[in-house]
């Protein structure tokens, strides 16, 4: 049921980038798409980041007419990364989605910019690195609202849900 | 009785949490599970990347799922509209007042030049006929379609837009798009499935075009992208010698295409004005940055000009 769920979410969010936000030039440097994808790996773990990362980065290749398998590519290990860290140290810290966020989105920008360069593609590291700040700022601007609704949506597991089994000793 | 009992944590109310570094097998499992699973959708996306930018064998696939998703976007751009109207109506009421004794002064001077112009593109018309000339095409022996623009540039480092008109429109690779309500040049088209196509903007890196200076037609280059992260050109490859003004209008040059470039190019198409203009002792060529006419930030609709047949 989460599955269906998130994978409406993360449909909703991917239009709002592809047809609404990015009209507006300050928000090519923000994505929503991501900030979303990273709160649900927060809250529900690293197999879920990965599958709704690579579910999501096809969708965003398929409909920007892009080379397939880049995005799903940054998005699965970014889902996933931010996924563990969720499932490990993270949980119901403050802090979690915000510094999730603004390493991911430094890292996903030159990720992308990496895969340009190996693709052939022309891949201009100043101007990555020139927006970057602004993209920043704008993710960590969407992280609050995005979080929260999301945390709404789909709040934590409790202990026992995580948790299958445990075997006692003795 | 089994040493080993599997109960529910939440019985125990511990608040520990359980992480992977248990070297239980239930865990390890779980530890391979997740890997396998992270590791295929590696492989897959590898995959993708591979055959999507060798082949065109997934060219089909998405094309098709890209017109699946088309009525989604247009319903997300309809629905967003009235809030960007709004928004884009106060926004002109503000700056109304201004732009008004601007506009009118400007129609005041167009109305001049337009006399000027009919006049020569008529005596122009005659010469050609006489000399029986043939050069690069102009606009007017080009078709029009129209379309929306569905999908915007996603990142800095991308410059290139999705547009809601494909081969079913006659749209083909290399076809030239332009600005509808500027009628400068926006682009070309990349590559073109059923319904939507992909155009690379002017201001991608991989964009160059022949271009002349209207006032000075012997000083011709290439308009490229300049540096930075702004939407200046650059016109390249002009001799030193040549004489460009700043203000100056600069068109495309034209070509008649064949073999290599086998797309057409018109003459004439508005690209922006010379914002700078200079030389330098290490260059062999002229500095001159062209201020694009085509606001490309703003974009909502777009023309391509395909050839007649």
């Amino acid at each position: 049921m989460d599955g269906v769920k998130a994978a409406l979410v993360l449909f909703f969010v991917a239009l709002l980038q592809l047809a609404v936000l990015t009209e507006y030039s300050a928000f090519r440097t923000a994505s929503i798409v991501l900030v979303a994808l990273l709160s649900l790996a927060l809250l529900r773990g690293s197999v879920f980041g990965a599958v709704a990362g690579f579910g999501i980065g096809l969708l965003l290749d398929v409909a920007t007419l892009g080379t397939l398998g880049v995005s799903s590519l940054l998005l699965t290990a970014g889902g996933f990364w931010i996924g563990r860290y969720g499932e490990t140290t993270a949980r119901d810290r403050f802090h979690a989605p915000f510094l999730s966020v603004a390493v991911v989105t430094g890292l996903f920008a030159f990720g992308q910019l990496a895969l340009q360069f190996l693709l052939g593609e022309p891949a201009p590291a100043g101007l990555v690195a020139h927006s970057l700040p602004l993209g920043l700022l704008l993710n960590l601007l969407l992280t609050l609202p995005v979080y929260a609704l999301i945390r709404r949506m789909f709040p934590p597991l409790e202990l026992g849900d995580r948790v299958r089994e445990v075997r006692l000793l003795g | 009785m089994p040493r080993n009992r599997t109960v529910r944590l939440a019985v125990l109310g511990s608040s520990v949490q359980r992480t992977a570094a248990s070297g239980y097998p239930s865990s390890r499992s779980s530890a391979l599970k997740r890997r396998i699973i992270v590791g295929l959708l590696v492989l897959l996306s590898l995959v993708l990347i591979t055959v999507s930018f060798r082949s065109s064998a997934l060219d089909s696939a998405q094309g098709t799922a890209a017109g699946i998703l088309r009525p989604f976007e247009v319903a997300a751009d309809r629905v967003a509209r009235p809030f960007r109207d709004a928004a884009g109506w106060t926004q002109g009421l503000i700056s109304a007042k201004s732009e008004n004794k601007k506009l009118r002064r400007q129609i005041e001077d167009l109305s001049q030049k337009v006399i000027q112009d009919e006049s020569a593109v008529e005596e122009n018309v005659q010469l050609k006929a006489q000399l029986h000339y043939n050069g690069p095409p102009s606009v007017a022996a080009f078709g029009r379609v129209g379309a929306a623009i569905l999908v915007h540039p996603q990142s800095p480092i991308d410059q290139s837009v999705v547009i809601a008109a494909g081969s079913g429109d006659g749209l083909a690779a290399g076809d030239v798009v332009v600005d509808p309500s500027t009628r400068g040049l926006v682009g070309t088209v990349e590559r073109v499935f059923a319904g939507v196509a992909r155009v690379t903007l002017l201001t991608d890196a991989q964009s160059a075009v022949t271009a002349t200076d209207l006032t000075y037609p012997p000083a011709v280059g290439v308009i490229t992208r300049g540096g930075g992260g702004s939407d200046v050109l650059v016109l390249d490859l002009v001799s030193r010698s040549a004489f460009v003004g700043v203000g100056d209008t600069v068109i495309t040059a034209g070509s008649l295409g064949k073999e290599a470039l086998p797309s057409m190019f018109p003459r004439g198409i508005a690209v922006g004005t010379v914002s700078s203009s200079s030389n330098t002792d290490v260059n062999a060529f002229k500095n001159i940055q062209v201020k694009p006419l085509v606001d490309f930030s703003s974009l909502q609709s777009v023309i391509v000009l395909v050839p007649k047949a």
